[in-house]
């Protein structure tokens, strides 16, 4: 009797089980190489990774939205932080899940129809962090069943998509060296790529890849060559080991060449020329590394010795185009240092260099890729003025590309600056720049921020659109024509991208600083998802 | 426990309050100096000036000759002066500290020799004739320009006779001038509170604070010239402009070294 009854039981049990199956859609599958690979699919599902493919265009098929609709958005829902400091994260979405990294080592879980969370991970924050420019980060990467993060003290974490909890947790670098990391990682194959930031602390940049299963490390390539290797005597004595080169901002990845591209920080001291004579290899510059091994193929510096802090840790975008007759594979990348280019991937061969902004320190690129430098422009006690400031023509902020229209989008910057040099000393983990900019009074020289159009082929400007202050927000295209910025002053913007008409703004009460938006289909409609200050908020047309 | 421990907390500060040198232990060092101009240029020159004579922020190289200590200044430093725009620095070291006031030191102005001049409460009249309307003092007066509670501690004498005489053309945030024309009526005047490509938000001639759209207005433009009227010589005298420097002088507000 007992005996039957327990076995009614467990029928019962498993009856209901199988019924609640029935009823629930199959779990997809977990996250493969082939899906980041596809980018963004034309029906809207997903974004995977940083740039939304390896390309970082961050141009989406979605067409819902149109320079005739946008006017109509109206907000789904709000998430805030509750933390202190901003967003200055791409967001990722999986089966209408959203994948949230925000300041203070914190990151969500959020569902995409209510913006309500289903897990909330946060790392304690040691003492003694070294991050020079905020308690911020730019992103989850994305594998399997995982979310990839980096953290403030410079360690990367495999999280569990599911729950938020840490799988794996290894460090980069002790922290306390002035070691911190920033970076949203990508995975390629089955490697998670990320570095650290610090060059403003004299630490010794790299960029590693590890085993996305078991967190063990797999390649680490320096940015600044060790004794023996080539490019190691582009630095004077020993000035090398602290020469900073931090890399904070994603590549881009070749599936093809199987090369990564990444952009590089600043030498460090910053601004003490006499530290560090040489051109300082492989600084500011791209460099092109074989995702298998993280070897170098090719670099090309844009700004040999540097001196106005102007890290190369921009966004490199990937696109394939039409140059003087011919189909070139190319990266695009609009530099801190005032100069636009467009480069061959495959070689690293400079196509186009032209200023985007207003540049005093180099009066061209010459026919092997170096700038011809105009005098005056190495900082001193006294002070030099230089065009661009510190923060440059551009800066880490994404731009966007459409290949539609073979158009580069940028949030550029016009400003000049007084610099100052001093010779500073080093002490592991405290600040070494050796100098420090003071801004030109906008008396004498107008601060302005453009949206510029800019085409490749040959880097004249297509159309601007003007900001009263520059924007340091990241960009979104879609296929229906539509451009998504911010400006400085807390307005989400939306303009048409063939002409650069405004045609729908709303204040959101914080800047995109740093943050892109993205976009998906959610049940048929197509959203646009936009980090503000410490809010996320949802667009969508109305029902 | 609880108790205990939050006894201890305020007992250490105390005693780090105490520990405090009274006078730079830095000062006069040249690597002190150099590394002091560098974090002041980096990180205070925007309001108070390259040169530390004033912008948004007092003029720093009068603080000394005003009577103001070595440790009062660093509590200033570190603590900002609350109800303004300066800032706590929390995350300057001591040592850093220290960098900053030996170089700023070295930016002083000597204390006057010359006797004060002029008769502050003759002074004080001449200012409620002619300034009190745009200006206040203490919680009296007028919005439209700057407060004056603490200008005789944030400026020089110097830069007050300039801007009276009208020798200085600078257009401090939030005070400039703006002038909008609606479709239809007269136009609006006033000084500018904040800006974006859309809107703009004033305070009008009759203290007004209102915010308006720009694709409303007919025009919107910016004055070049300072709100602030030029006092010449043919409308106040050199013997009147000395007494109401004199009164501006005494306008000390409150003294933030005695701040906690």
């Amino acid at each position: 009797m007992r005996v039957t009854t327990l076995v009614r039981i467990v029928l019962l049990l498993c009856a209901g089980t199988a019924a609640l199956a029935a009823q629930q859609a199959v779990p997809p599958p977990l996250v493969t190489s082939q899906e980041i690979l596809d980018g963004l699919p034309a029906d809207g599902s997903r974004w995977l990774t940083f740039g939304g493919n390896y390309t970082n265009q961050r141009h989406s098929p979605l067409t819902q939205i149109t320079p005739a609709n946008v006017n109509r958005l109206v907000p789904q829902w709000t998430f805030q932080t509750g933390t202190l400091g901003n967003f200055e994260t791409t967001s990722l979405l999986r089966d209408n899940v959203l994948y949230v990294t925000g300041p203070q080592n914190v990151a969500w879980a959020l569902d995409a129809r209510t913006g309500r969370q289903i897990w909330r991970y946060r790392r304690e924050l040691p003492p003694g962090l070294t991050a020079c420019c905020g308690l911020v980060n730019r992103g989850f990467g994305m594998h399997g069943d995982k979310l990839f993060m980096v953290t403030l003290d410079a360690h990367l974490l495999a999280l569990d998509m599911k729950t938020g909890s840490v799988v794996w947790d290894v460090t980069l670098l002790d922290y306390l060296g002035g070691y911190a990391s920033t970076i949203a990682p990508i995975v390629v194959k089955d490697k998670v790529i990320a570095s650290v930031a610090g060059g403003e602390f004299g630490i010794r940049g790299f960029i590693d890849a590890y085993d996305a299963k078991t967190g063990k490390r797999a390649w680490r390539f320096y940015t600044i060559p060790g004794p023996g290797e080539p490019g190691n005597k582009t630095w004077a004595n020993d000035s090398w080991k602290i020469g900073g080169a931090g890399v904070w901002v994603t590549g881009a990845y070749d599936p093809e060449l199987n090369l990564l591209y990444y952009g590089t920080g600043n030498p460090g001291p910053d601004y003490h020329s006499e530290s560090r004579e040489g051109d300082n290899l492989y600084s500011t510059s791209l460099v092109a590394l074989n995702a298998d091994t993280g070897q170098l193929r090719w670099h090309y510096q844009f700004t040999p010795h540097d001196v106005h802090d102007w890290d190369s840790t921009e966004v490199p975008i990937l696109a394939d185009i039409p140059i003087a007759g011919q189909q070139r594979k190319v990266v695009m990348f609009a530099n801190r240092n005032g100069f636009y280019y467009t480069l061959d991937r495959v070689t690293g061969k400079v196509i186009v260099a032209k200023p985007f902004v207003q540049t005093t320190w180099a009066k061209e690129v010459d026919r092997d890729g170096r700038p011809i430098l105009l005098p005056g422009h190495t900082p001193d006690e006294k002070g030099t003025v230089t065009c661009p400031d510190i923060t440059g023509g551009t800066n880490f902020w994404p731009p966007t590309y459409d290949p539609a229209t073979r158009t580069f989008f940028v949030n550029a910057r016009e400003a000049c600056m007084t610099f100052y040099a001093w010779k500073p000393e080093y002490k592991a983990g405290e600040r070494f720049t050796g100098g420090a900019g003071q801004r030109v009074p906008s008396s004498e020289s107008p601060v302005y921020g453009a949206l510029r159009a800019i085409d490749p082929a040959t880097g004249d400007r297509k159309w601007e659109f003007r900001y009263l202050s520059p924007s340091t927000a990241g960009l979104l295209t879609t296929a229906s024509g539509l451009i998504f910025s911010g400006d400085n002053d807390g307005n989400l913007l939306a303009l048409d991208s063939r002409s650069g008409k405004l045609l729908w703004r709303y204040q959101m009460g914080a800047t995109m600083h740093g943050t892109s938006p993205i976009t998906y289909m959610l049940d048929g409609r197509q959203h646009v998802l936009v980090p503000a200050g410490t809010t996320l908020t949802a667009w969508a047309l109305p029902q | 426990m609880l108790t205990t421990g939050m006894l201890c907390v305020v007992g250490s500060g105390l005693v780090a309050a105490q520990d405090l040198p009274a006078k730079n232990p830095l000062e006069g060092d040249p690597n002190a100096i150099r590394a002091g101009m560098g974090l002041f240029r980096g990180r205070c020159a925007d309001c108070h000036g390259m040169d530390a004579r004033g912008v948004r922020g007092p003029d720093i190289t009068q603080v000394w000759a005003s009577g103001r200590t070595d440790d009062g200044l660093f509590k200033t430093i570190k603590n900002g002066v609350p109800g303004t725009e300066m800032p706590a620095n929390p995350r300057l070291s001591e040592y850093e500290e220290w960098q900053l006031l030996a170089y700023l030191r070295t930016l002083a102005a000597s204390a006057p020799t010359d006797p004060p001049r002029g008769d502050a409460r003759h002074g004080e009249t001449i200012y409620r004739t002619n300034c009190a309307g745009c200006h206040r003092v203490n919680g009296v007066g007028g919005r439209l320009g700057p407060d004056l509670s603490r200008v005789g501690s944030a400026r020089s004498r110097e830069t007050m006779v300039k801007r009276i005489r009208g020798g200085i053309e600078a257009l401090g945030a939030g005070f400039e001038p703006v002038t909008l024309t609606p479709q239809n009526g007269p136009p609006i005047s006033g000084v500018k509170k904040n800006e974006d490509l859309f809107s703009v938000q004033i305070m009008d001639s009759r203290e007004r604070i209102q915010g308006y759209e720009k694709d409303k207005m007919k025009s919107v433009e910016n004055g070049k010239r300072s709100a602030m009227p030029a006092f010449p010589s043919n409308r106040l005298s050199d013997s009147d402009l000395d007494d109401l420097v004199r009164y501006l002088q005494t306008l000390r507000g409150f003294d933030p070294a005695v701040l906690p």
